[in-house]
């Protein structure tokens, strides 16, 4: 029985166990103690750091739902008010997502290690695809009114950027699972890379990649909403408003609109996917 | 012993799985059970454990009616018999000997059982019934990562840390390749030889059948049509329990290069 | 199976068919192809309307660029080294506690709906239901919901960790509804066989099978919540948030460089971190 041995083996010893028939067997120490020591302290520490109580929440809970009651019944007339940010909104996510996840395509292609074998090029588009995936996407949104002025441009862009890089990561790793005998057969009949990656790749990345750029869309027209506070356009600048001014029955009437956007497009969303994953 | 008398098992849907079925075996025996499927194969092998329950008659396993059986007892009374599945189930996810141990589950106390905290002398039984199906090195490996076969020796390995007096098994080589099905049903063979233990085996392959087993029992729509030594198992008699259609056999051209 | 039967019922193939025939008889896919097309189209072209009212350009984007990258690059060095209660580094870790306990909470209130919500486990019209309070739940967005539990709570991480577990809800119980839905119950009657009771089905029948994504889901959704973190500032709820969005708002480019350097490096290594536990829990320990 030769096993590397860990740190954490190091300092547990693994103990050995004798069978009858004098054969051993080497059981190394459980991690869960350490696990759920590491994960108690962190509780611990996180509790003490944010100030968690919960007799706040059982005393002053019912704020929220007062909040929460305030907002209903929503103010119906608002609703025609509500259509054109909607829309906007819609609109942001549908064309950031779309080239988002277009540019993503010949990134993705540089930072999979089976298609460029340089690997200087791959762990810098690798990095580049990492770094743009932390930048969060208020920040950006914000960079981008600086940059674009105020209005939907700057939305889309900050869209764009959040895609490019949640699809990018996502199509790298799919185009390294894929499986390279047709690309090899392609090159082998004298194709160039570029036309080999066209006939033999796309075909078996094509849905998994429509798949995650519609999920993308999906959770974008969300984030969108929060993207109206810097001033980004959509339907986030009327959630502000109304806040800041404390219309409440109108940021109901918001919230019931967006819920029914969301469910429409989530299921439309859904049945595409099945559709595409059924056909192929 | 395990006594069938006069069983019939008809499903809520109407559906008669066993009609009249009256059996008696040993212990010790090794016993395959064939018929097309659908026939009432694994309803007879699950009648025995109390999986499913009998409509009419009596079954009598080591002196219990198992009919009676329920709750605690039925539980005790399951703590004897061993079942192997064809699609092992495992859990995956976690290592070779905690599956082998969750054997002993029902015998711990309460607070070893929810932390999930076995004694040594539990370790050491399963990492003996490892051994024993040659598959000790894997113990600490997570079964998702064993082959199909090896799978199998270890959800071979749960049923003895059990200790049971019979093995129930159900399909047991039927996800395996041809080869590893043969060091499978090898591993029966020599559970059964060495320790007693009496082993119902359903299979779908004939010819494994008539290599391993000594007793065969051949089902035809929930009736027993043949009852005794796989030796003198005939062209015949087999036509008879697949129902004319001898193409329906599993591999019978094998069956004739055996002849 | 389907997918292929249903090729197959597509196939125009006829015995007997000539190869003139059988090329007439191709699959036309050309309207689909078109209309998709068309649609397609029309989607984008009306999309792109949304650039048409970009209202004030302004004429410095680009040494706005040029400012920021400057600023990510000469970082003020008293900021990020600031080690006192207020710095930087405190900071950092007040968000980390947040995304942490706002996960760990948002686990808590997931779980409940995540049973009630498998389709395996409750009948599918219930499960229906809480899918769609959950769905629910997702749509109100996050600032939203911050100035809600600010109500409770007054200003401060504890808001912003009780927005984050809210937030979490959704893709945690999404996460985990599926995990629930694939749980194998071949186990459960293998241990039946044993002669376990109810408890101890659970206990090593189901805990084990779904512990591990469930840790998975977990870890990356802690991942998120921290990136997410930096939305929390903007209601003054604790965290990294505030200070980078006020520098931004300042156009203070070296603080805010400062400040998405320390993020950056620190979203970066979690990542990395979470990437090789999710990665040991989904392909064995060894």
């Amino acid at each position: 029985m030769e096993e590397k041995l860990g740190l954490y083996d190091k300092i547990f010893k693994p103990r050995l166990i004798t069978l009858s028939n004098g054969k051993t067997v080497m059981e190394k120490k459980s991690r869960a103690p350490l696990v759920i020591l590491v994960i108690l302290a962190a509780t611990v520490l996180s509790v003490h750091i944010t100030g968690f109580k919960f007799s706040t929440i059982m005393k002053r809970g019912y704020q929220f739902w007062d909040y929460l009651f305030r907002m209903f019944p929503p103010e119906l007339s608002y609703v025609n008010s509500i259509w054109q940010p909607l829309f906007d909104t819609i609109k942001m996510s549908i064309l950031g997502s779309l080239i988002g996840a277009l540019l993503a395509i010949p990134f993705a292609m540089l930072a999979a290690s089976n298609i460029i074998k340089s690997k200087v090029i791959v762990v810098l588009t690798r990095l580049f695809f990492s770094i743009t995936r932390t930048l969060p996407t208020l920040v950006t949104a914000m960079v981008a009114t600086f940059v674009f002025g105020l209005g939907t441009i700057a939305g889309t862009t900050s869209i764009a950027i959040f895609t490019f890089s949640y699809v990018g990561k996502l199509l790298y790793e799919q185009i390294e699972t894929v499986n390279m005998g047709a690309f090899e057969a392609m090159e082998s009949m004298g194709c160039t890379k570029l036309r080999a990656f066209s006939v033999a790749i796309i075909p078996q990345i094509m849905p998994g990649f429509i798949a995650n750029s519609l999920y993308c869309f999906e959770g974008n027209v969300r984030y969108a909403s929060i993207l109206g506070y810097v001033g980004a356009g959509g339907i986030g600048l009327i959630i502000n408003q109304t806040i800041g001014w404390r219309y409440y029955s109108r940021l109901g009437m918001i919230v019931v609109i967006l819920f029914f956007t969301v469910v429409i497009i989530e299921y439309l969303s859904m049945w595409i996917r099945n559709k595409l994953v059924g056909e192929i | 012993m395990i006594k069938f008398d006069h069983v019939s098992k008809i499903y809520p849907n109407g559906f008669k799985g066993l009609k009249d079925v009256s059996l008696e075996i040993e212990q010790g025996e090794f016993v395959g059970i064939i018929g097309l499927s659908g026939a009432g194969k694994t309803t007879l092998i699950r009648t025995v454990n109390k999986m499913h329950d009998i409509s009419e008659g009596s079954l009598i396993v080591d002196d219990v009616e198992v009919k009676n059986l329920k709750g605690k007892a039925l539980r005790r009374f399951r703590r004897n018999i061993g079942m192997i599945f064809q699609s092992f189930n495992l859990v995956t996810r976690t290592t070779v000997i905690n599956n082998v141990m969750s054997a002993f589950v029902p015998d711990l106390p309460f607070w070893r059982c929810l932390f999930g905290i076995y004694r040594k002398e539990d370790k050491i039984k399963a990492l003996e019934a490892l051994d024993n199906m040659g598959i000790l090195e894997k113990a600490y490996v997570r079964c998702d990562q064993l082959s199909g076969g090896q799978q199998q020796r270890v959800a071979l390995a749960r049923t003895l840390a059990q200790d049971p007096k019979i093995i129930l098994a159900d399909e047991p080589v039927a996800a395996l390749d041809p080869v590893t099905a043969r060091q499978v049903m090898n591993d029966f063979k020599k559970i059964n030889t060495e320790r007693n233990i009496t082993v119902l085996i359903n299979i779908h392959h004939v010819d494994l059948a008539l290599e391993y087993v000594d007793r065969i029992i051949g089902i035809a729509a929930g009736k027993i049509v043949y009852d005794g030594p796989s030796k003198k198992i005939t062209e015949a008699i087999l036509s008879e329990i697949y129902g004319g259609d001898l193409s329906k056999v599993g591999s019978a051209s094998e069956l004739e290069r055996h002849d | 199976m389907a997918k292929i039967i249903r090729k197959e019922k597509n196939n125009p193939y006829r015995p007997g068919m000539t190869i003139q025939e059988m090329y007439e008889a191709r699959p036309k896919a050309y309207l689909a192809v078109s209309f998709t097309l068309l649609l397609m189209v029309l989607i984008v072209g009306w999309s792109s309307t949304a650039l048409a009212d970009n209202s004030s350009t302004s004429s410095d984007g680009a040494a706005v660029i040029k400012s920021i990258f400057y600023g990510l690059v000469h970082p003020e060095l008293n900021v990020l080294f600031d080690f006192s209660r207020q710095g930087l580094p405190a900071l950092l870790l007040e968000t980390m506690c947040i995304a942490f306990l706002g996960t760990v909470v948002g686990a808590v209130l997931a779980i409940p709906f995540a049973f009630l919500g498998a389709s395996n486990v409750v009948p599918a019209p219930i499960a229906m239901i809480f899918r769609t309070v959950v769905m629910a739940i997702r749509t109100i967005p996050a600032l939203v919901y911050g100035l809600m539990f600010i109500r409770v709570t007054g200003p401060g991480p504890f808001a912003g960790l009780l927005t984050m577990s809210v937030c979490s809800i959704g893709m945690i119980s999404k996460q985990f509804i599926e995990s629930i839905e694939d749980i194998d119950k071949g186990i459960l009657e293998s241990l039946d066989a044993i002669g376990c009771n109810v408890f101890e089905k659970i206990r090593y029948g189901i805990i084990p099978q779904i512990a591990p994504d469930f840790a998975s889901t977990l870890i990356y959704r802690f991942d998120m919540n921290l990136r997410d973190s930096s939305t929390l500032g903007i209601v003054g709820a604790g965290g990294i948030g505030a200070p980078l969005i006020f520098a931004m708002s300042g156009y203070k480019w070296q603080q805010t460089g400062a400040i998405l350097l320390e993020l950056i490096i620190l979203i970066l290594i979690v990542e990395w971190i979470s990437n090789k536990i999710r990665n040991k829990l989904a392909h064995g320990e060894r």
